[in-house]
């Protein structure tokens, strides 16, 4: 221990050091100490001062004993840094050092201690570390590592990330020509040269999608991106950063293969395809359904509106369909609908309607699919009208059957009995009188095979051709033709028809026709008034419709409505009625295509409408 | 040999009229036969009977294919008549439609007269077979 003034004047300079600084001997008791050590460490008594610094501070590493111990014979070393809590308990760190103390004869006394508040650095030292591993765990997240080249040494440094990224070694080094190498040949190493080269003709930085192959021979998408580093506006070199974005883009490519399937599907199906926005207006449209609404190409019908597709009303009815699919979220499935648009062409189609939803169940739109099945409707209407026209011909086959069937027999068994009769008579005068009406019945047999041959003829007969004929003429060369029996009967025939007027009939038929109706309507003429018979031609929905009104005795349609154009039915009691006449003219309108129709009130006349067909 | 009061034919065809007089001449004693070219003539003659308090056939023939009013007609009509008697009607026809057949069930069932059909030809045994009083 120092004595003396000296001694005193000694510990007075240390005491007034602005350092942490305490002087030990060579027992590790504390000889001087600095007031800011003494502050710092909460020790503001003297009493410190000859006791062991182990004892006042039992936190040191015995470890520093050895290091200290070291000191005392004449070699410093560094201690470390110790954790520590000031007198506001604020945790501190501080870093401990030491020198050799010596005496005037160069001995060594002990030991100076020498303590740094190195708190901030150490958490400046933490904070780093800290970023360091973020920036380190986001580079690996989104697998973005780093890179950088030195053009004064031609060295080239990978991060840990990029190394991985082109799956090479840690320990790999990376030459400048070796990195463009992993560049895939081609589009991708082409690029990265032009973009080097760019960059340090112009300074311009890059960020190129491009493909590498990696040191394994696997190939990946990755996002290179670089810029030139300058020094006092020398190029010293690049930097920049390395992505594997493989996954992002092969998945973008593989939605776009889905999306391209997806259209090349929809485009080719033959149904018509399309998608409506909440306002009906279309937001996809394939390529049926632009033929199937007349356009060229999709842009046309995009962002239109039932409106200002169709006409109002099919619009109106295709717009409540909508809404109200996308407010019950109930699809229409293959409601058939009849569709007008705005060029006048109906069609009908079978069409469904399904809402389409967002992420909360709502429905923000809708797709449509329809099929357009004019012509089936088409062709359907054209078989069931076959079958309508072969079962009324099958109909009117048995009936004919039946009518042969019945006057055959009826004639046969005439026959028979008179036969009968003829065989037992003895009496030579009824012999002659049986043998009279065998007679008889025969020439009736002949008559009715006849009629029979002749509602036959016109139903067989296929070979009559329809021809273009004038009306008017036809009906005044009729007229003509009667002109006897006309005039016998005082009857007026009126020709209404307009003079240029044609049709396309079969002649011999309408000859027929014609003269028939006139013929009845005088025949059955009323025995108290001039007999009438007016002619005129209708067009009814592109039908002619010939009217032939007389003023006669009518008819009860009720009574005999269903047996009027009935063979051998005959309504009046007339000599010459026999029952052929309607059944026969209406045989020859339905040969045509035609049919009729009677309108009759009894005593007041009657009025047959014929349809024409003139299609052959 | 059977007796019968009065018989009508209602038939359009005179030889099947001619026939069946003849048969029935060889079959039954009958003070008279009367005949009827179509239903209306028939109608109109037995209405006008009735109205008379005349005698009325009791047993008649009728035909179905006539002109003006057929046998259906006839007997809508006919069948309207209060008549108590009870009358034979016998159907002669050469008809074989079903549906002939049907309307005879139909009219059969509708009446206290009894309703016979009968086929083309027709020979005395059947005449004789369907020639009595109902």
């Amino acid at each position: 221990m120092l004595l003396g003034p000296q001694i005193r004047s000694t510990s007075y300079l240390i005491k007034q050091l602005p350092t942490l600084t305490v002087f030990i001997d060579c027992e590790f008791r504390i000889i001087h100490a600095s007031d800011k050590w003494l502050f710092t460490f909460g020790e503001n008594s003297n009493a410190i001062f000859g006791r062991n610094l182990f004892e006042i501070f039992p936190d040191l590493s015995i470890k520093w004993q050895t290091v200290l111990k070291e000191c005392f014979n004449g070699k410093s070393n560094p201690m470390g840094v110790q954790k520590f809590r000031d007198t506001f308990q604020k945790e501190k760190w501080y870093e401990w050092s030491n020198n050799c103390w010596y005496d005037e004869a160069e001995n060594i006394v002990g030991a100076i201690i020498q303590i740094i508040d190195v708190t901030e650095a150490i958490e400046n030292e933490l904070e780093l570390e800290k970023i360091k591993l973020q920036l380190k765990q986001q580079s690996e997240i989104s697998k973005t590592g780093r890179w950088e080249y030195n053009i004064i040494n031609d060295t080239v440094e990978w991060c840990e990330i990029t190394k991985a990224i082109h799956e090479v070694n840690q320990d790999y080094v990376p030459k400048l020509d070796t990195s463009i190498q992993f560049y895939k040949e081609g589009y991708s190493r082409n690029a990265i040269s032009m973009a080097i080269f760019e960059a340090q003709e112009k300074g311009t930085p890059w960020s190129l999608k491009l493909q590498i192959i990696t040191a394994s021979g696997k190939e990946k998408w990755i996002l290179a991106a670089g810029k030139p580093i300058y020094e006092k506006r020398n190029l010293i070199g690049f930097t920049g950063t390395f992505q594997d974005i493989d996954e992002q883009v092969l998945a973008n490519i593989e939605i776009k293969k889905s999306e391209k399937l997806l259209r090349t599907l929809i485009d080719n199906l033959p149904l018509n395809v399309y998608v409506k926005d909440t306002n009906s207006k279309k937001v996809l449209v394939n390529k049926a359904e632009c033929l199937y609404l007349g356009s060229k190409n999709e842009s046309e019908l995009l962002g239109k509106d039932n409106f200002d597709i169709y006409d109002y009303e099919t619009a109106k009815k295709f717009t409540e369909q909508d809404i109200k699919v996308m407010s019950s979220l109930e699809p229409i499935l293959g409601e058939e609908v009849v569709s007008l648009n705005k060029k006048g062409v109906e069609t009908t189609v079978l069409t469904s309607k399904i809402p389409l939803l967002d992420e909360r169940g709502k429905a923000n739109g809708l797709i449509g699919i329809s099929v357009d099945i004019t012509n089936i409707k088409q062709k359907e209407k054209e078989l069931r009208n076959l079958i309508d026209v072969t079962s009324l011909q099958n109909k009117k086959l048995i009936n004919f059957a039946h009518i042969v069937s019945h006057n055959l027999r009826s004639h046969t068994a005439n026959f028979s009995m008179l036969l009968d009769f003829l065989q037992h008579e003895e009496d030579e005068e009824e012999k002659t009188k049986l043998l009279g009406m065998l007679n008889c019945a025969s020439g009736s047999l002949l008559e009715t095979i006849e009629n029979l041959n002749e509602v036959l003829a016109i139903n067989t007969n296929v070979n009559l051709e329809k021809k273009v004929i004038n009306l008017h003429d036809k009906v005044n060369n009729v007229a003509q033709n009667l002109e006897e029996f006309i005039t016998e009967n005082n009857a007026h025939i009126i020709n209404n028809i307009f003079e240029d007027r044609t049709l396309k009939v079969i002649p011999q038929y309408l000859d027929s026709i014609l003269i028939n109706f006139i013929t009845n309507g005088i025949k059955y003429k009323h025995p108290n008034r001039q007999p009438k018979i007016s002619l005129d031609l209708l067009q009814k929905e592109n039908q002619s419709v010939l009217i032939i009104e007389d003023n006669g005795l009518g008819i009860d349609l009720k009574k005999y409505g269903n047996k009027l154009f009935g063979m051998y039915k005959t309504f009046h009691s007339h000599e010459n009625a026999r029952g052929m006449g309607l059944y026969i003219t209406k045989n020859q309108i339905e040969a045509m295509g035609g049919k009729v129709e009677v309108e009759s009130k009894v005593g007041v006349g009657t009025t047959f409408k014929i349809f024409f067909n003139e299609e052959n | 040999m059977r007796k019968i009061r009065c018989i009508g034919i209602v038939d359009d065809d005179p030889i099947t009229v001619f026939g069946i007089r003849k048969m029935l001449n060889q079959v039954v004693e009958c003070e008279c036969i009367e005949a009827y070219k179509n239903g209306k003539i028939a109608y109109e003659a037995l209405n006008k009977k009735f109205l008379d308090n005349e005698d009325i056939p009791q047993v008649l023939f009728l035909d179905i294919n006539m002109p003006i009013m057929d046998g259906w007609q006839f007997l809508e009509e006919f069948l309207k008549l209060p008549i108590k008697k009870r009358i034979r009607i016998n159907i002669v026809t050469s008809s074989i439609d079903p549906f002939d057949k049907k309307k005879w069930e139909f009219y059969k069932n509708k009446t206290h007269h009894l309703i016979t059909f009968n086929n083309k030809p027709i020979n005395k045994q059947d005449i004789a077979e369907i020639t009595k009083v109902a």
